[in-house]
């Protein structure tokens, strides 16, 4: 069965270069969400194991979205990719339960490591 | 209001661009002001120079007396950044930053020294970004003072500045527990904006 996997950014452009960083042949089904409301509906219907969340979103922030699903009993993967590369955001995400932290713009040779750490992509 | 020069899918491209540009900003800034700069999701919009001041009001609330710093920046696309902020908030800030910074008194920073440091790390990091992301390399000229404490009419005079149109970027920096909003303004002549949008094309044809 694929992985769920949800990529939320408000960005149409950060959702496709995203996209673009994934493996090719990892065998996923990816949901899209435009702002933070969405992706923690996605994440409540059971489709982000992994979720690759924006921080500077409209209705909603990275932060807040993280907050709640911790609250929520976290049960996901969360890779944060941000423009915010500020240490003490990078610090808050982690203390709030994200796994790691990409800074944008994302590629694919930034993306491979913090996957296979994880044990997400052999 | 229609948005003249861009599609929606431009627009969202120099919207995340921009978005980019600002992390390296707030990083800057928040070295200078030794606080952490929370963001928020950039706004942009292009008008014909003789709407900016109107535009960027309704786009910000700006309203009352501003300070604003320009410089002007040269490569494949050529301008002019304006830097615009309430002069009420420099002045908080600059208190602020005195205190933070531990100096003396008579070494506070005065808030025109301030909006130059700030003006110089958002043209610097949010400008080179947005011009790096966009295939060229800006060289800047000295930066320099439109003035403190005045309208933003009397910023935007057509006879002081030359160019065609303007890119408001609304860059929204606070700090916890202080609002403190800056604006930055790109302004181009319109063959530059022609090169904007044909580079825009050519980084969402790359994904």
């Amino acid at each position: 069965m694929p992985l769920p996997v949800v990529i939320a950014d408000d960005s149409l452009l950060a959702r496709k270069v995203m996209t673009k960083a994934l493996p090719q042949d990892w065998d996923i089904e990816i949901t899209y969400a435009t702002n933070g409301r969405e992706a923690l509906e996605a994440y409540r219907a059971g489709k982000a194991s992994v979720m690759f969340l924006d921080l500077t979103m409209p209705d909603m922030t990275g932060f807040q979205v993280l907050e709640t699903m911790q609250h929520e009993d976290l049960n996901s993967f969360v890779i944060v990719v941000s423009a915010d590369v500020q240490p003490i955001a990078q610090e808050r995400v982690r203390s709030l339960g994200a796994v790691a932290f990409i800074a944008k713009p994302v590629t694919p040779e930034t993306l491979l490591p913090v996957l296979k750490e994880h044990g997400l992509y052999a | 209001m229609p948005e003249p020069f861009f599609t929606e899918t431009q627009r969202d491209a120099l919207q995340e661009i921009s978005n980019l540009a600002m992390g390296m900003a707030a990083t800057g800034l928040s070295e200078l002001l030794d606080a952490f700069i929370e963001l928020s999701v950039p706004r942009v919009r292009s008008v014909a120079i003789g709407e900016a001041a109107q535009a960027l009001r309704e786009m910000t609330g700006l309203d009352g007396e501003v300070t604003a710093v320009r410089q002007s920046f040269r490569s494949g696309i050529k301008g002019e950044a304006l830097v615009i902020c309430r002069s009420g908030e420099i002045a908080d800030l600059a208190t602020l930053a005195q205190g933070l910074g531990g100096q003396s008194p008579d070494e506070a920073m005065s808030e025109i020294e301030l909006a130059f440091d700030i003006a110089n790390v958002v043209t610097g990091a949010c400008v080179s970004s947005i011009l790096d992301q966009l295939g060229a390399t800006p060289v800047f000229s000295p930066p320099g003072l439109i003035g403190g404490g005045m309208s933003l009419d009397g910023v935007f005079r057509p006879d002081a500045l030359t160019w065609d149109m303007a890119l408001l970027i609304e860059v929204n920096f606070s700090l916890e527990d202080q609002n403190f909003r800056v604006h930055l303004v790109m302004l181009m002549a319109q063959e530059s904006i022609c090169i904007v949008r044909d580079a825009l094309d050519a980084l969402l044809g790359e994904t």
